[in-house]
């Protein structure tokens, strides 16, 4: 069962509260900071009140534990099974990482039981040997901060040598794709992982500085019109986005939608693919955009 | 009257009310009419307290609006996670929990019941002023619920019946594979538990077009997951947007459709009373309870892969009678020159179906599929290049074009023209 005390915050912030005090610490300011970092916004009016005053039966009110061992508790049945099922997944390969024996459990499930059924057929080569070489590279220089040099082929067709800080992996549900997120190159920020060559760590003595691009984002505010059941399929599409949806009257909603500059064109098209059911309001750019594809569309000629 | 708490004990509850503020968000307190006002108001402070920053509100007419937002590419973690670790739990519970793995902290420390009632009360009761009583058959139950879960092994020698904690798993060197599994895998939320375990955090990935609205939904999914592992019917509560009240539906699950475009998740399971294989909204699902393993399984799921090379998304279109009814799709698009990635585009995003060429700057896609309406969506991504289409379904051939012509209406195209 998912839904258990036994994964719970509280659960788990009490264990490295007894852990501290196993190792001596008796501080309730310090116990506190715990809950503050483990636990939920309210949580600091439950956790250390009930072990202080002995209703939780582990703590003594003056902050000793009868307990001897810091707390720790095996993996589930339930949690080996998720794990079980992760290692069937292809793209476990990327990771330099060897799985514990897990030869006496089923998979929670395998790639039988799910489909997702829309995702891009161009996906990163993820069982590719030099694909996952270079995945490693760039997670071994996230991790510990270091740089790394690599080849590519910019749009022009020319080669680029570039050095520079990998800060992130960005992983793309849709795409399948990895598009590293990096520091200190000028010309650009961001580079899909598969398009780099000869990815080697830097072991020279150059400096770079500079910290990752930040991102400019735009909003745009669209009108829905709630027919064909399109408000719910427009909201579940775009949650993933900060948004804000306001009722203006039993069939109609405004909706502004943060979302980055660089995706622009991705956002004109997914806004396309709702019909008039979704009317864009603002920018004056983006509906720019979005009238200058229809009326493309009237001259095409379709009867 | 119970007084409030942050930790609750029934997750389909609050499933409800996080996906209202999460998804839609519009509402004010008055429009949770179903619901009583302290219900909201007790859901609503929950939630601030698990997900903090995350909450956000507006003043409107109506009142105060309260949502969820979450622009989820900056966020390393899925927030909706923080309530599946919310449950509540009573005081012995949390006491027994702690006192029994204390005192199994090693898988070679074993013990029986009365060793373990002793213990709890000599070793670590005694030294409170008013000590919690444990009888045996609490603690048998314990150790019944946890050697369910895994956690306790129990192993007889004669009459006499001794615990133990089972041995411990090394995920030290999964640390990555945790975070990114947790965030991109089905019931990612498990992998998430075992995170809150560990101490290290590389937290190297961040996610892009990533619908974190499933999470709320992994309780049903995983009892479907195991429903399918043992090769079981299920009984399930299923609330349609077209009725008030769920239907509970005997059916053998066969397959989670995962969309990452949409953000849905849909079962596909085959329907015994009336011989039809249907697609249901996980969100929608409820209350699922195991039945009995069915011989007909296997032979179901691969009647579904034959069909899912004619299903554009989740829709099944086989009578009972087993015929089919297939729907033919055909649509044409021009693109200028220095536009190949149009072309691109068409082979990469279609599902099913082939991408034909006509001549340098026009191509034609050719489907045959059970219901074309799912495609419209997609084709409409196209709009500015489309110069043909030929569906069989003139419905929704008739739709398309009229839907084009209301979206010329609403931005004023064409009308310089006609005046």
């Amino acid at each position: 069962m998912i839904f258990s005390e036994l994964y719970s915050a509280y659960y788990n912030t009490i264990a490295a509260i007894i852990a501290r005090i196993i190792d001596g610490e008796q501080s309730e300011k310090e116990l506190q900071k715990i809950v503050t970092e483990r636990a939920f916004g309210e949580s600091a009016l439950t956790i250390i009140p009930s072990l202080k005053s002995e209703k939780w039966q582990l703590v003594h009110s003056d902050m000793t534990t009868p307990l001897t061992h810091r707390p720790t508790m095996p993996l589930t049945t339930l949690q080996k099974q998720w794990l079980k099922a992760i290692s069937l997944d292809p793209r476990v390969k990327l990771f330099d990482a060897t799985f514990p024996d897990l030869d006496d459990v089923d998979p929670l499930f395998t790639p039988e039981d799910y489909h997702v059924y829309d995702q891009y057929s161009d996906g990163d080569p993820f069982e590719d040997a030099e694909y996952i070489r270079q995945f490693r590279v760039v997670l071994e220089a996230i991790r510990t901060g270091g740089q790394i040099k690599f080849e590519m082929t910019n749009r022009k067709g020319n080669t680029m040598f570039i050095r520079c800080h990998p800060k992130r992996l960005e992983y793309s549900e849709k795409d399948d794709k990895f598009r590293l997120v990096t520091a200190g190159w000028r010309s650009v920020s961001t580079v899909n992982l598969a398009k780099i060559r000869s990815c080697v760590p830097y072991t020279g003595e150059k400096q770079l500085d500079g910290e990752e691009r930040e991102v400019r984002h735009d909003v745009v505010t669209v009108k829905v019109l709630d027919e064909r059941n399109a408000l719910e399929r427009f909201m579940l599409h775009f949650a993933h986005f900060e948004k804000q949806a306001e009722k203006l009257d039993k069939k109609h909603y405004l909706v502004k939608i943060k979302y980055a500059h660089d995706d622009e064109p991705e956002m004109v098209i997914r806004i396309l693919s709702f019909g008039p059911m979704v009317e864009v309001i603002g920018s004056e750019s983006f509906k720019k955009i979005v009238i200058e594809k229809l009326k493309k569309q009237l001259n095409c000629g379709l009867k | 009257m119970s007084s409030y708490s942050e930790l609750i004990k029934n997750f389909e509850k609050i499933r409800a009310y996080m996906r209202e503020f999460y998804v839609y968000g519009f509402k004010s307190r008055g429009g949770y009419s179903s619901k009583s006002a302290r219900s909201y108001d007790d859901e609503r402070r929950r939630l601030e307290s698990w997900l903090g920053d995350h909450m956000s509100f507006v003043r409107t007419p109506e009142g105060k609006n309260i949502f969820i937002s979450i622009d989820s590419r900056t966020i390393r973690h899925n927030p909706l996670y923080n309530a599946w670790k919310a449950k509540s739990f009573t005081d012995g519970d949390v006491t027994l929990h702690f006192i029994l793995f204390d005192i199994l902290h090693d898988p070679s420390v074993r013990k029986t019941i009365s060793e373990l009632l002793s213990e709890i009360d000599e070793t670590y009761l005694s030294g409170f002023e008013s000590p919690q009583m444990f009888d045996e058959s609490t603690v048998r139950k314990k150790l019944k619920e946890y050697c369910e879960a895994g956690i306790i092994a129990s192993e007889k020698e004669g009459r006499k019946v001794y615990y133990r904690r089972t041995e411990s798993t090394d995920v030290t060197d999964l640390d990555d594979i945790l975070h990114y599994f947790s965030e991109v895998a089905p019931c990612g939320v498990i992998g998430s538990f075992i995170l809150d375990k560990e101490e290290a955090d590389t937290d190297a990935f961040t996610f892009k077009h990533h619908y974190i609205t499933g999470a709320i939904d992994s309780g049903v999914l995983s009892a479907l997951f195991t429903a399918m592992r043992e090769k079981r019917a299920v009984t399930l509560s299923n609330l349609s947007r077209r009725r008030d009240l769920p239907r509970r539906n005997r059916i053998i699950p066969l397959r989670i459709f995962i969309s990452v475009q949409t953000g849905r998740q849909h079962l596909v399971a085959y329907y015994p009373e009336y011989n039809i294989f249907q697609s249901y909204r996980v969100d929608y699902l409820s209350n699922i309870k195991l039945e009995e393993v069915t011989p007909r399984f296997d032979e179901l799921r691969a009647a579904l892969d034959g069909m899912q090379s004619k299903m554009w998304g989740v829709s099944v279109k086989r009578n009972k009678w087993g015929s089919e009814h297939l729907e033919h799709v055909e649509f044409t698009i021009k693109i200028e020159d220095g536009e190949d990635f149009i072309v691109r585009r068409l082979e990469r995003e279609k599902r099913v179906g082939m991408v034909e060429k006509i001549d340098e700057h026009t191509y034609r896609f050719v489907a045959d599929v059970y219901d074309t309406s799912e495609m419209v969506p997609w084709i409409r991504t196209f709009i500015c290049r489309v110069v043909q289409m030929n569906f069989s379904n003139r419905t929704i051939e008739n739709q398309f074009k009229r839907d084009l012509e209301s979206m010329y209406r609403i931005y004023g195209i064409g009308e310089e023209a006609a005046e």
